[in-house]
């Protein structure tokens, strides 16, 4: 019966999806009004340097140009401590200069190349060693390296640890700064109506963009709507560049509509990209194969702005810190400023870098010590106990999903279950080549595994609204977005569970900020569990309140009534239909908010992945012949919804494994591949057969039992195709991506 | 500016219009007529999110410059459903989650019509071959496979 209602555990289809496949879904491009102008941005040709003057006077003559804002006509608000509306200085190809508004965009961009700059060129640096150099020109103020110094975690005494190995390993890495190029690119339209500000943006986050947009603007909130159509998707980025600032600022100036569409090209210099790193790990472990220290230090170049960069150093290391169990370890991050285009946070944001590092090494280290690598991991995995070590969180204070301090569990953990699962699904203890011995001689085999962890599940206060309308149907508010990945549908299915109705009979209310309560962001994997938490309270706090109200009018004790469908039927056989109850009592709605975590426990999601490849030696290509992800993420709401998430993730990764890098001309700055064919993503043509598994874990925090999944699919396919590729040809790469190129290389020079 | 006069026909109905020479037919679907269902997700022949069928084939629409389209028939995402009744491959992407956050759907929709056509079975590797050039980013991939396949086998089966 559940099947049909739509509940949790069932796979009811995306409530969006008819629209989707229709048409009919509005993105932010798709809005507009009779008289809305088209704005473009005029963007630096030089990847840093100080603009002198900006000559508008024939752009200004252009028929058709409503606006030409240049640094030197706006008073300059904040959008991000580092970022300001418009600079005199620029710092990458592709920053913005100045912006215009026409009445169509073919004149826009005529205006924009009428604009004359003239500039003082400044040395750049493409590099995090060239902006590290001696005597290298800031690019902000406080100097390239960020805080002066790297970000350090950790645990126990890293020299006793190394002191007690029987062998220590260590290697080098580097992962590149690949784009989510988001087939949407980023959008705003804004309309101020004399008074008021109304901005339609794809978005994470309307009510994060709300707040940014009122002190850059120096508005005050009330005047400020924000509305969140269709997202074309994220993955993690759409929120802090100055597209929805400018778009407004024009509006305000011709009060006319103005939108804001970013061209392609622009969507990959001007968007947020992933951090390029150097980490290099060192791994200490005893004959036996136990790990005695782990100590990774990482080199990130975050580009033109910091963005959320402190944050992704940071979840660079938690694999390094937390994923086996060992006393002593340690973390070190540099961020450094170049003048690159900015990198953000790219689903997963540092995980997939760490773990590309960290689980290299464990797979070296466990064909150094002749141990199979899944034995090695079994041996070595956190369990749920957590790591050795003193707990200096104070005692009732919530607990950092992210901890670096030993002493505390897990909620859950079913690590262990991943590896058996996927390891059986594979058939790891079978032998790689018995299949196909009639392939052609330039083809071998391998197969390679990895696992990994992440936080997620706890975001920020997340907040909830659930109604019992007039019209005896309910309706659910939340503030956060679904930016594709299915908030939306879930969200529902908690509530309707709660609530005893199909899922698809709940209202939803999101993305205008005018009717929702406060959210936080759509962000590290947290609105199943955070905004889920908040969706279940209030429907269950409603609940409560129908069920009193039920119980007076039925004359019956609240303990006996239960709610079905559209009635409250009492154990005795009594019914009261809810148009009948709001008759009586009105509308009636309630409320709830969480701050999501635990003060007893650290709350992540685990997982393994397997795969199977076969390497051309003549040509250096890789095909995946299978692929098996393995995941720990409590209970599953939607089982077809997360398989599909799993899978995409997996896919989506292909991408920085074997293709995808920003290439930046060392002469000019100039990203060279910004186009998607040669900054080349996985197509369908490429996309591999990959089982998903999940392993039975009921977490007791999260909603139903459920954690976070959103991005743990993307740490996995790096390190798990590498050791694969390790395993077939006997070489390893430690620079992504894996193009073809540098495989054949790497396999030719291992034969001299 | 410079512009010319275009007859066509749009979703079955006769157009006449005095299109500007640059416009390209993504821009005259979306900006002039409000269909917005054809994406822009490249404007520059890449991604397929522009996906439209010109004369029954499938085209990237950013790529078609509108004064080249005199008397040819334009169909778009738009004129598939009809008044809610949904186009087989819509039901098929509808069943099988075919779409995470749904920008590629209409191009890739519109990609697979012509396989619903095929008179022989289609192979999985034929389906992949005729969506080739639409890009997913939420690589959703494997739902949009199966989406075809279950629209291609329910056709055959009639
Ligand atoms: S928008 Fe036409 S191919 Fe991308
Ligand atoms: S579903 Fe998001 S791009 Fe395809």
């Amino acid at each position: 019966m559940s099947e049909n209602l739509g509940w949790v555990g069932t796979s009811p289809p995306r409530r969006d999806l008819k629209d989707k496949v229709t048409g009919e879904a509005e993105y932010s491009a798709d809005i507009s009004f009779d008289d809305m102008l088209h704005a473009k941005v005029l963007r630096s040709p030089h990847p840093h340097a100080i603009i002198l003057s900006v000559d508008t006077t024939e752009a200004d003559k252009l028929q058709g140009v409503r606006a030409v804002v240049t640094p030197f006509d706006i008073s300059n608000g904040r959008i991000a401590p580092d970022v300001s509306i418009l600079d005199k200085k620029v710092r990458f190809v592709g920053d913005e200069v100045a912006v215009v508004a026409a009445d169509d965009p073919y004149t826009a961009e005529l205006a924009v190349k009428l604009i004359k700059v003239s500039y003082d060129v400044l040395p750049f640096y493409r590099t995090t060693d060239e902006a590290l150099s001696e005597g290298a020109e800031p690019i902000h103020a406080g100097g390239n390296l960020i805080n002066n110094g790297p970000l350090v975690e950790q645990r126990g005494n890293l020299d006793e640890g190394f002191a007690e190995a029987d062998l220590v390993l260590e290697e080098s890495f580097t992962t590149p700064a690949h784009s989510p190029a988001p087939l949407e690119p980023r959008t705003a339209l804004a309309k101020w109506d004399g008074s008021r500000l109304t901005l339609w943006k794809s978005s994470r986050g309307i009510h994060a963009d709300k707040a940014s947009l009122s002190q850059a603007l120096g508005l005050p909130s009330k005047s400020l709507r924000v509305i969140g159509p269709h997202m074309g998707a994220g993955y993690g980025g759409k929120d802090e560049t100055r597209t929805a600032v400018l778009a407004s600022i024009l509006s305000i100036r011709t009060q006319m509509p103005v939108r804001l569409e970013l061209s392609r090209e622009e969507e990959f210099v001007a968007g947020r990209r992933r951090h390029s790193t150097m980490t290099t790990l060192r791994m200490g472990l005893k004959s036996n194969g136990e790990i005695t220290a782990i100590h990774a230090k990482t080199v990130m170049d975050t580009g033109a702005y910091l963005s959320s960069g402190p944050g992704v150093a940071r979840r660079a290391g938690q694999g390094a810190l937390y994923l086996y169990r060992c006393p002593n370890v340690r973390y070190e991050a540099s961020l450094v400023y170049t003048n690159t285009p900015t990198a953000g946070s790219y689903r997963a944001l540092g995980a997939p870098q760490g773990h590309f590092a960290l689980e290299s090494v464990a797979d070296l280290a466990a064909k150094s010590l002749g141990l199979d690598p899944l034995h090695f991991r079994k041996k070595n995995q956190v369990t749920i106990e957590g790591q050795p070590g003193e707990r200096t969180t104070p005692v009732n204070e919530i607990v950092d999903t992210q901890p670096s301090e030993g002493g505390i569990p897990f909620s859950s953990n079913g690590l262990s279950e991943c590896l058996t699962l996927g390891a059986e699904k594979i058939g790891w203890d079978q032998p790689v080549n018995g299949i196909g011995e009639s392939f052609s001689k330039s083809i071998k085999r391998g197969r390679g595994m990895s696992m990994f962890l992440y936080r997620g599940g706890p975001g920020g206060k997340s907040h909830a609204a659930v109604a019992l309308t007039e019209d005896a149907s309910y309706s659910l508010f939340t503030g956060v977005m679904d930016v594709g990945e299915g908030s939306a549908t879930v969200l529902s299915q908690i509530a309707s569970q709660v609530l005893s109705i199909p899922y698809d009979e709940i209202e939803l209310v999101m993305g205008d900020t005018d009717i929702t309560p406060e959210a936080s962001i759509t962000a590290g994997s947290s609105v199943t569990f955070s905004s889920g938490l908040a969706v279940k309270d209030a429907a269950e706090v409603l609940r409560n309140k129908i069920l009193n109200q039920a119980s007076q009018l039925l004359a019956e004790p609240q303990g006996v009534l239960n709610l079905h469908g559209s009635k409250v039927i009492s154990e005795s056989g009594k019914s009261l239909s809810l148009s009948d109850l709001v008759e009586h009592s009105g509308a009636i709605s309630a409320k709830a908010s969480v701050v999501p975590g635990s003060s007893d426990y650290v709350i992540n999601s685990f997982g393994a992945h397997f795969v199977e490849v076969e390497v051309d030696v003549e040509t250096g290509r890789v095909n995946i012949s299978r692929y098996v992800a393995a995941h720990d993420a409590g209970t599953i709401i939607n089982p077809k919804m997360a398989e599909n998430q799993v899978r995409g993730g997996v896919s989506q990764m292909l991408g920085f494994t074997f293709s995808e890098d920003m290439e930046i001309d060392p002469g000019t700055g100039i990203v060279v591949n910004s186009n998607f064919l040669d900054h080349k993503s996985p197509t369908i043509l490429d996309f591999p057969d990959i089982d998903v598994v999940f392993a039975d874990v009921t977490d007791p925090i999260g909603p139903f039992g459920a954690k976070s999944l959103g991005e743990p699919p993307c740490i996995g396919p790096a390190p798990t195709i590498a050791n694969a590729i390790y395993d077939a040809v006997g070489v390893r790469i430690t620079d992504l991506p894996i193009t073809p190129n540098k495989l054949l290389s790497a396999i030719k020079s291992h034969k001299a | 500016m410079v512009t010319t006069e275009v007859s066509f026909s749009l979703n079955g109905t006769g157009h006449c219009v005095e299109a500007d020479t640059r416009w390209t037919l993504l821009y005259l679907l979306r900006e002039e007529f409000g269909l917005t269902g054809t994406k822009r997700g490249c404007d520059m022949g890449e991604c397929g999110a522009c996906t439209v069928l010109l004369d029954g084939l499938p085209v990237n629409a950013c790529q078609v410059l509108v004064a080249s389209i005199s008397a040819c028939k334009v169909t778009t995402i738009e004129s598939l459903s009809d008044d809610g009744n949904l186009h087989p491959l819509q039901v098929a992407f509808l069943q099988n989650d075919g779409a995470q956050c749904g920008f590629c759907t209409p191009g890739f929709i519109m990609s697979a019509i012509p396989l619903m056509e095929e008179e022989a079975p289609v192979t999985r590797d034929q389906i992949a071959d005729a969506l080739g050039g639409n890009l997913c980013r939420c690589n959703a991939y494997g739902a949009i496979l199966d989406s075809v396949q279950s629209a291609l086998d329910r056709r055959t089966h009639v």
